[in-house]
């Protein structure tokens, strides 16, 4: 079966970086694994939306379009940051930063995070997926800490402990969930597959008290706002490949886990506490960041910021609830992954050619890394939603979807706040990129695995942007069926 | 039984609230870990489940003995004044978790467990001690606090899940437990780390990373 492909490789892949001693060797052979997974994930896409969902093992991995959506989001970050990996871990032995040994211990941590990244949508178990996020957490830990610093050991240690919090509030809203399903008279189960058929009898009253300690749980590593405070430390801190997963996929595996409680409330018809709830939070995560964004000075937190106006932007399309919406906010889920990928690791090459996070010594990028700065150019138009890119079309979805419903005032501020993020990112990469050569700078090369991991990305961006115009009735046609179970 | 068992299990959070020092914080864990096995095997004794019991083994196996051992021992090691570092001291802590416990029972009443029955009294005390957990992490000063929060919020979180579903499907209880361990063992590492390069695990002066 694919799915245990795609959760077989990264493990076995765990497993060599223990053994195999050439740290460069194995960056190839890490790629080609993910490259298989990548494979693997479309063709279980392609059966699921055939099929409409998959059950194997005794019903303990459960697939439908919404977890397939996601496993590929993963496979397609997870292939880019293992293509990255080569060069940028490769440049940090070369400057002795880190040794060989510490270069494996990277890789074996590399791939048991994307592990257990797959194994959140796969499993059908409430409890379990509680499992797999707080492994996600752990794991990564490691990860952002990875340099050693006080800095990273700070951000560390403030990540592992407030998602620690957060995730404990979720299994308390996890066994909420199945204390409904249990007084309802029906067999004990937390099986996901087995409670939505039978959402509309649960008691809606404490559904309703569950779902908020979920949102706040999951929505704390989701990073959606007031709950935020660990992303910016977590992401500006970690290596750069892993602030690409973490941008990516790992806050998208919790906005993932949010959705499957979701459907059971919206099942059990509470569509529009939803719908309140996740708006209300998308907002404020929408307001916050811009905020942060404006008076930024650092690059890294300047782009964890814009994850959080992004997530919150996912979070009000899933709120909004029409199939456009939806489409939009699933389109947006695998935009916003490949183009913060790519912003990640143009700002990885950055940091290490100046050495520094801070914007105002950062000046000329496209004279000094020709490469790098054309595509974090284009990556920042992408980013911030210019025509024809990819996040574009998301976002104009979500707000037609806005307009539809008659949620002026949503679509007004989304609309407004977006200007605003717009402009504070054109006036912070303008200086950067172009501005005047600080001294002693000489232009840089670039090794060819890290300007492909770019072209790669960029095609995904512009690719997407184009294509989905004349496909938008198979999204929507996709969406539809995406809440159904 | 079952309901003195849970007044203990109180009362050894309580003390964990007024407690100063560090060596007394992991006592009462133990005693609240302890009476939280207590109440799983007396649930197991009545309802005749073999899982349960193996529950209440996992329970007395990391929660008793396996982890307040490593938390004396990467307190031992990293040798450090035994302080807590209160920002709010012990009197006014024992009165914010009094009024936490109202709010539970509160909260249990509206979630719709009947009032007077042991299984009210169960949740009330379960949901105090989650919320106590939270506030030790937010009002203590050293690093080791917010490990042994988690922790206590953890244990209210089990006492919860028993007395109110039954227990959760016995393979997810059983990872979950898998989970704590090794979160406690990576959060001690880091306690290490940072006792390493800053000299000190005083949370308040983590500030590198700001805006």
């Amino acid at each position: 079966m694919a799915i245990f492909i795609i959760l077989g490789i990264p493990l076995l892949l765990a497993a060599g970086a223990l053994i195999i001693k050439r740290e460069r060797l194995f960056g190839v052979i890490n790629c080609l694994g993910y490259f298989v997974v990548l494979c693997f994930s479309i063709a279980i896409f392609k059966e699921t939306v055939l099929a409409g969902h998959i059950r194997v093992l005794f019903n303990f991995i459960y697939l439908d379009l919404l977890s397939v959506v996601f496993i590929l989001v993963t496979a397609i970050v997870a292939i880019a940051a293992a293509l990255y990996s080569i060069a940028y871990i490769g440049k940090d032995i070369e400057q002795k930063i880190i040794s060989g040994k510490k270069a494996r211990f990277y890789y074996l941590l590399f791939n048991l995070f994307c592990f257990s990244m797959f194994c959140v949508p796969a499993v059908n178990n409430l409890g379990m997926l509680w499992v797999a996020i707080e492994m996600t957490t752990l794991i990564s830990a490691f990860l952002v800490g990875f340099y050693n610093s006080k800095e990273s050991v700070e951000a560390a240690w403030k990540y592992i402990i407030i998602c620690s919090v957060g995730i404990t509030f979720a299994l308390l809203g996890t066994i909420l969930f199945s204390y409904a399903f249990s007084i309802s008279g029906l067999s004990k189960s937390l099986n996901w597959s087995d409670m939505v058929p039978v959402a509309h009898v649960l008691d809606k009253n404490i559904l309703k008290i569950a779902f908020i300690f979920i949102l706040v749980g999951y929505g704390t590593k989701a990073g959606l706002a007031p709950m935020h405070t660990w992303l910016p430390d977590a992401h500006s801190q970690a290596v750069a490949p892993i602030s690409a997963l973490l941008s990516g996929v790992l806050l998208k595996t919790a906005v993932y886990a949010i959705l499957r409680f979701g459907i059971i409330i919206i099942k059990s018809g509470e569509l529009t506490y939803f719908t309140h709830l996740m708006i209300l939070f998308g907002v404020v995560s929408l307001v916050i960041s811009s905020g942060f964004i404006l008076i930024q000075k650092d690059l890294k937190r300047l782009l964890a910021y814009s994850s959080i106006e992004h997530i919150g932007i996912i979070s009000i399309g899933f709120g909004l609830g029409s199939p456009l919406a939806i489409a939009g906010a699933i389109l947006h889920v695998f935009n916003h992954a490949v183009t913060k990928s790519l912003m990640f690791f143009g700002a990885g090459n950055i940091v290490s050619v100046y050495k520094k996070h801070n914007m105002n010594s950062i000046r000329g990028v496209i004279k000094v890394m020709p490469f790098t700065g054309i595509m974090m150019l284009l990556g920042v138009f992408a980013l911030t939603g210019f025509p024809p890119f990819s996040i574009f079309i998301s976002e104009i979805m979500i707000i037609m979807a806005a307009f539809n419903n008659s949620s002026y005032f949503i679509a007004v501020l989304l609309l407004l706040f977006l200007a605003v993020i717009f402009s504070a990112f054109i006036f912070h990469f303008g200086k950067m990129l172009f501005g005047n050569l600080p001294k002693g700078m000489k232009i840089v090369g670039e090794p060819l695995s890290g300007k492909f991991v770019f072209l790669f990305l960029s095609f995904l961006i512009c690719g997407v942007g184009i294509v989905l115009i004349f496909k938008y009735k198979d999204l929507l046609w996709l969406s539809q069926r995406l809440l159904q179970g | 039984m079952q309901g003195i068992i849970l007044f203990l299990l109180l009362a050894s959070t309580y003390l964990m609230v007024i407690a100063k020092r560090m060596p007394a914080l992991i006592r009462s864990f133990r005693y609240q870990s302890f009476f939280l096995f207590l109440v799983t095997f007396l649930a197991a004794f009545n309802e005749k489940v073999i899982e349960l019991y193996v529950v209440s083994g996992m329970i007395i196996l990391v929660k008793v003995f396996l982890i307040p051992y490593f938390l004396n021992l990467t307190a031992k090691k990293i040798n450090l004044d035994e302080n807590l570092g209160l920002f709010v001291n012990s009197q006014l802590s024992l009165v914010l978790a009094l009024i936490f416990t109202y709010y539970s029972w509160v909260l249990s009443v509206n979630l719709g467990f009947g009032q007077g029955s042991l299984q009210s009294v169960a949740v009330t005390v379960a949901f105090s001690v989650i919320f106590i957990g939270a506030f030790m992490m937010i009002s203590r000063m050293k690093a080791f606090t917010q490990v042994v929060g988690i922790l206590i919020m953890e244990n209210g979180i089990f006492l919860f899940a028993s007395s109110a579903s039954g227990g959760m499907p016995f393979f997810a209880e059983i990872a979950i437990f898998f989970d704590i361990f090794i979160s406690v063992v990576i959060m001690g590492i880091f306690v290490f780390r940072i006792n390493k390069l800053f000299t000190h695990i005083d949370v308040n002066k983590l500030s590198r990373l700001k805006g």
